[in-house]
């Protein structure tokens, strides 16, 4: 091989590596880019047209029902959505549960036999669950909705009369980008998922696809699929396993903020806490509480009386028959250790959001 | 005796040695497996100390169990005392700012309480220890939902998460040398002591111990007490582990505490519950469970491992003993 060729294959090469690392130095750009937008305090944007609310919502009433009343971030939002609806005239009832589809039926009976106008399921009953008492209710003429429960990707039950999607797959983009930025585009991750929850497919999808498209050198070294009832049991062991197999993973993302319980003493035990990033999504405040103690380094938070506001616009929205909004209207928002003392200490559900929302919706439907 | 005979009784004698150190020769192999397989990750001291440390908890549980098994009574509440444990010291300390030393004695002796009253129903009321153990579990769950509004609670005392992790022997955390001083107590009550006889005499027949002049329902409530103190022990530990206090998760270890405590009954001392089985029986699952899970293979088969080990030791030791009847249910 002559001088000349190596100088050329030398000169390619290095054209090339300039290049990979243009396109790495890309991704990050972009990905900080999409973060902006959530490290910023939520701003109110209107769901839909101004309304007469309280004309909509007179003499009607809507029976709540959670997944599991023991579920204290869905109890928080129907708390909220009673103190809502006594603002504007609707009488909002929970329907306590334990979680079991049983009582959910019973639920549906109850909301026909005592004339209630809607029922809504909140995050994580599926329609298909109680499908032939969805039939009953709608044919009684009791409207059926959902919320906090569909990804804007899915299909919803056809006997649905409104669902309010959250964006589950903008999630899974938002802990990418930001385990892009925050490793140089350079993440050993190990994914913490629970296939069996509806949410967490297009949640791994956005994060899977962010993460090819901004962060070529990212990669997902294990994946660990833990169903709900074994988090305590499973999870632990799992994440010190994977982290003495492969001791350059430096990002746990455990996707559901509560498995960061069973995260940290792992991380404690392998000598690795404060030294592996954690990111997540919930915005549970005792895992706010995990960021001041730099135990984890991010968390995805959502304001509940944002969400009860929220579905009750929409619940108005459908039993006036105007047109619902295509998803929740609540921003995500990034705790980080440089904000986290917005959510008080110690921290709370409801607390670091703002309050654009209250004269935001209440200007739309008409109260200011 | 015939040539023949004597034959028969050494390999009968060999066939128990082998039987008493069975598990544990498994369990080395199991170890030589996943070494072999992964020699840089698996086969390090690092892995062994989290590994002791982390199944700590789970330990002290399976040794909660066999207390009262042993006595011929159930105690299937113990993974709600743990959870009723941790969560108290959860709430005394995080939310009323109790010091933590006092929280750990008033969760102790939550756990006192708790056997008590499985004794009062027990023994004075003669009803089955499965059903008032599967009532106590149920009613301790909402009793620790309603306490702690079925919110994780976090930021214990420092104090107790260094006491229980935060130093280290030889590497291993602080924690797995409680469940180690657990067993060797529980070891020597057992074998060495006439409180241990009559326990085991009262498992095996009330009516010939009582006929002995054993007391058998003193026994049967000492045993109920120890399973609950212990249990509310496991639950300190677990809070010391967590750093924080969880009102779901603890339930959860009870099948696997169970499975740790039958299969402990098929070695060092095959056909008794036996402390130093019991800890053998719960590394060698947490030791397939980690190789395994090392392996990137699917939970699930964790699942089939522990069920799996569990059937298969039990039934080899049935065999091994010409299926005689035993004392463990």
């Amino acid at each position: 091989m002559t001088l000349k060729k190596v100088s050329t294959i030398g000169a390619f090469a290095l054209l090339a590596t300039a290049g990979a690392v243009h396109a790495d130095q890309a991704g990050i750009d972009r990905a900080q880019e999409r973060l902006a937008v959530y490290s910023n305090e939520p701003v109110f944007t209107s769901p839909g047209e101004p309304f007469d609310i309280k004309a909509c919502v007179a003499d009607k009433k809507m029976l709540s029902i959670p997944n599991s009343s023991a579920n204290p971030f869905l109890k928080g939002i129907i708390d909220r959505m009673r103190a809502v609806g006594e603002d504007i005239g609707l009488e909002v009832t929970e329907w306590e549960n334990q979680g079991q589809p049983s009582q959910w039926v019973q639920g549906f009976d109850f909301a026909v036999r005592d004339g209630y106008d809607v029922i809504n399921l909140i995050s994580g009953i599926s329609p298909d669950t109680v499908l032939p008492q969805v039939q009953a209710a709608t044919d009684a003429g009791v409207k059926v909705t959902t919320s906090h429960f569909y990804d804007p990707s899915f299909e919803p039950n056809e006997l649905l009369s409104s669902t309010l999607p959250v964006g589950f797959n903008e999630i899974g983009k938002i802990l990418a980008n930001w385990t892009t930025v925050n490793t140089d585009g350079k993440a050993k991750i190990a994914l913490i998922v629970s296939r069996e929850v509806p949410p967490t497919i297009p949640l791994v999808d956005g994060f899977m696809s962010e993460l090819a498209e901004n962060c070529p050198d990212c990669e997902v070294v294990q994946e660990i699929n833990v169903g709900v009832a074994e988090w305590g049991t499973k999870i632990q062991s799992s994440v010190q396993s994977v982290l003495q197999a492969n001791p350059d993973v430096d990002v746990v993302i455990p996707i559901y903020d509560s498995m960061s319980q069973f995260v940290v003493p792992a991380l404690r035990l392998t000598g690795k806490l404060g030294k592996v990033k954690v990111a997540t999504f919930n915005g549970t405040p005792f895992v706010l509480d995990y960021i001041t103690d730099g135990s984890v380094s991010m968390n995805i938070g959502e304001s509940l009386d944002w969400i009860a506001y929220s579905t009750v616009d929409a619940t108005a929205r459908d039993l006036c028959d105007l047109p619902i909004p295509e998803k929740l209207n609540v921003p995500f928002f990034i705790f980080d250790k440089d904000n986290v003392a917005l959510a008080g200490s110690p921290a709370q559900f409801d607390t670091g959001y703002g309050d654009s929302y209250v004269s935001g919706f209440r200007t739309l439907w008409g109260l200011e | 005796m015939t040539k023949s005979t004597e034959t028969a009784g050494a390999t009968t004698s060999y066939l128990r040695i082998f039987e008493r150190f069975a598990l544990i020769v498994v369990w080395a192999l199991l170890i030589l497996f996943f070494s072999v397989l992964m020699p840089s990750s698996f086969f390090n001291w690092g892995n062994f100390a989290i590994l002791f440390a982390s199944y700590a908890p789970a330990a002290l549980l399976a040794l909660a169990i066999i207390v009262p098994l042993t006595a011929g009574d159930y105690d299937l509440a113990v993974g709600a005392t743990l959870t009723l444990s941790s969560c108290l010291v959860g709430v005394l300390n995080v939310w009323m700012g109790l010091p933590i030393v006092l929280c750990i004695v008033i969760a102790l002796s939550a756990g006192a309480a708790v056997g008590l009253f499985h004794a009062l129903f027990i023994i004075y009321f003669r009803i089955p220890s499965l059903v008032v153990t599967l009532g106590t579990t149920s009613l301790m769950t909402g009793i620790v939902q309603w306490m702690t509004n079925s919110s994780t609670i976090g930021g214990i005392d420092n104090s107790l998460i260094m006491a229980v992790v935060g130093g280290r022997i030889f590497g291993i955390p602080y924690s797995f040398y409680y469940a180690i001083a657990a067993v060797l107590v529980l070891w020597y009550v057992f074998e060495f002591t006439p409180l241990g006889r009559r326990l085991l005499f009262v498992g095996r027949g009330r009516e010939v111990a009582r006929l002995n002049g054993v007391s058998v329902d003193k026994m049967r409530v000492g045993a109920l007490v120890s399973s609950g103190v212990i249990a509310s022990a496991a639950g300190v530990l677990y809070a010391g582990t967590l750093g924080s206090a969880d009102p779901y998760s603890g339930l959860n270890y009870l099948l696997p505490a169970f499975a740790a405590a039958f299969l402990g009954s098929t070695t060092i001392l095959p056909g008794r519950f036996n402390a130093l089985g019991t800890l053998v029986a719960v590394y060698f699952l947490g030791t397939g469970i980690t190789g395994l899970t090392m392996l990137g293979i699917p939970l699930w088969v964790t699942n089939v491992f522990n069920g799996g080990a569990l059937i298969a030791a039990v039934t080899i030791s049935q065999l091994t003993r010409g299926r005689e009847a035993t004392d463990i249910g």
